[in-house]
């Protein structure tokens, strides 16, 4: 008895010994790339062209970071609202188209349900990059090109949300809608006060991965806005970094500024994020 | 369900003054109301963009000019059928260039995806073991530093990994130069003349970018089906005194078969798609080692305005996706037995 319960701890004491410092390993160069960022955006532009390049900044400096806050081509006041400004919107309309045509796919029946359902399932199959031409051309034609709308107007249905919300509304109780329905609640606002609040934590998990999508989003931005003031930051990173392409320094200080404040955000939302990605596969 | 009096009254009420119908004619009410503009949304914003992209395909279209009538299509953007598809066929040296392209395209999308695919495996599912074994506290903290290039954006990935591979600058030679003693500077990502194994480094060099921001997708569904793994089967086989290594082939590798293939379709489907990366950190170069069916697309459709034949190379990239994903609807279907 007393071997038996001693052989496998010994194991896993020696499989947990040797994941430690594997683990630890892979982890510092996982994060390289992020520190090699961060620190080049502390050296000076005659330090990060030094052949071969340093690792630490020899005279870390601000300097990098006053000039892109200074530099009046690159307001990235501006560029952080104009994405905020469709990320927030995008996650707003889709959440409630999602959770309320997701909510009716689930509990009611009315014609040409099943036909309606199936094609927005299918549309699940059609890769973006297919769609993307003509729904340029459709922009074109309602005057959207290079508006923040285009961004948003053509982002207000989701295919994969109203499948994922129909799945979790199925779920509700019809008892609850009925008792509701006799207490003389209006539909809209059984949904409302009802279905939404049954939905809560599946609007906070698929609202993350949508401002995420939408946050970090670069090929269809970059396609819709060509002009320089209505951009948003992915693609005003890209622009600045192809004009200062031999002044690494100021590309990473901007890449910084860009990148990590909302992804500290993202960070520590992170539960909602993996709770997403590991429910539905969503990608 | 139990009425309270109150309420069968109101009931009894309601029904007879005619209110139950009401209450039907209110649900439907509020499901055409929702419902009605829902499809004149997708008929514009869905259906439309599909039925067009599909047509386009079979013309010659460009934006610039304005057409016939309907979308445009006809008139100086003329039908030519099949013909961007039969050109697609021509694989002689002779071919346009926008035809060689498209198979250099083909060629190396399906290169990245079956190189993303096999590496990504390799490092995901050892890693999701390795954190599912140590302590809880620290299982957060190595998840958090895996998962963290999932939530950055692309785009600065891409610009991030080009300071690493930059030859004069850059991560990588610095750290040769301490191995090495001198120093070389290598163009990772221009030298259309480093290749290993007969493929182009600097497609590695992109790969390497791309798997380093896409790993934590993969990694969180695996330790998620790790974690579906019941305690039982473990401790029975730690107690027949299986060592870590049989375990991870015999035990984990076959019970997440079904995670694997369908997160190997997701992950092949994904890098079909690969852009933003690309398209930053390469712009398809060197000689067009990187140039990726996107990258192909969105060149032609939105650079050189050829849209009729992104449209058809757009098709192209739809079969291919479409297959993989047929494969994936059986996999759903499968009922998987233990």
């Amino acid at each position: 008895m007393a071997t038996a319960t001693q052989a496998p701890s010994r194991g896993r004491r020696f499989r947990i010994n040797l994941a430690y410092p594997i683990l630890i390993a892979a982890g510092v160069v996982a994060a390289l790339p992020f520190i090699w960022m961060i620190l080049g955006s502390f050296k000076t532009g005659a330090e990060i062209r030094h052949i071969p390049p340093t690792f630490l900044p020899d005279q870390p400096t601000l300097d990098n970071y006053a000039t892109i806050l200074q530099d009046d081509n690159l307001p990235l006041a501006i560029f952080y609202r104009n994405s905020a400004i469709v990320a927030l919107a995008n996650v707003v309309q889709v959440l409630f188209t999602s959770s309320l045509f997701g909510y009716i796919f689930a509990k009611f029946e009315f014609r040409g349900k099943n036909v309606l359902f199936w094609f927005i399932l299918a549309t699940l199959m059609i890769p973006f990059q297919v769609t993307m031409i003509p729904g340029y051309l459709i922009l074109a034609k309602l005057k959207l090109i290079n508006k923040l709308w285009g961004l948003i107007i053509p982002a207000a249905i989701d295919a994969f949300g109203i499948f994922l919300f129909r799945q979790f509304s199925l779920s509700i109780p019809g008892e609850l809608l009925d008792a509701a329905r006799v207490d003389g609640a209006s539909e809209f606002r059984i949904y409302r006060s009802i279905v939404l609040p049954q939905l809560g934590p599946a609007l906070a998990t698929f609202g993350m991965l949508t401002f995420m999508f939408n946050w970090n989003a670069y090929l269809w931005p970059l396609i819709v806005l060509t002009e320089q003031k209505v951009r948003t930051l992915p693609i005003i990173l890209t622009w600045y970094s192809n004009q200062h392409s031999d002044q690494l320094h100021l590309t990473m200080a901007a890449s910084v500024l860009v990148i990590f404040p909302v992804l500290i955000v993202f960070m520590f939302t992170q539960r909602w994020i993996v709770r997403g990605i590991t429910l539905t596969g969503f990608k | 369900m139990a009425l309270t009096p109150a309420k069968k009254y109101q009931a009894a009420l309601a029904g007879l003054l005619g209110h139950s119908q009401g209450r039907d004619a209110a649900q439907k009410r509020f499901v055409a109301g929702a419902i009605s503009p829902l499809v004149l949304y997708m008929a514009v914003f869905t259906l439309l963009p599909m039925v067009w992209g599909l047509a386009l395909a079979f013309f010659e279209y460009s934006a610039r000019r304005s057409g016939g009538r309907l979308l445009g299509l006809g008139g100086d953007n003329p039908f030519v059928g099949l013909q961007n598809f039969q050109a697609m066929l021509d694989f002689s040296r002779e071919a346009p260039l926008e035809v060689r392209l498209f198979h250099i395209g083909v060629k190396t999308t399906l290169l990245f995806a079956f190189l993303v695919l096999p590496l990504n495996f390799a490092v995901t599912l050892p890693l999701a073991v390795l954190i599912e074994s140590v302590h809880s506290r620290l299982k957060g903290i190595f998840r958090t530093i895996f998962f963290l290039p999932v939530l950055a954006p692309a785009v600065g990935v891409a610009i991030m990994w080009g300071y690493v591979f930059h030859p004069q600058r850059g991560l990588l030679n610095g750290i040769r130069t301490l191995i090495g003693g001198t120093y070389v500077a290598t163009a990772w990502l221009r030298d259309p003349g480093l290749m290993f194994l007969g493929i182009p480094i600097a497609l590695f060099a992109v790969i390497v970018a791309y798997l380093w921001q896409d790993l934590g997708y993969n990694l969180v569904i695996f330790i998620a089906a790790l974690q579906s793994i019941p305690e039982s089967i473990k401790d029975a086989a730690r107690i027949d005194g299986v060592s870590p290594w049989q375990m991870f082939w015999r035990i984990t590798i076959p019970l997440l078969k079904p995670t694997i293939l369908l997160t190997a379709i997701l992950t092949m489907i994904s890098s079909f798609q690969v852009f933003d990366i690309i398209q930053v950190m390469t712009e398809g170069g060197p000689s067009d080692q990187t140039q990726v069916l996107v990258l192909n697309i969105y060149d032609y459709a939105f650079r050189f305005q050829r849209m009729g034949w992104a449209a058809a190379v757009s098709v192209v990239l739809f079969l291919m996706i479409f297959s993989f994903s047929i494969i994936q609807n059986r996999l759903l279907q499968t009922e998987w037995e233990y």
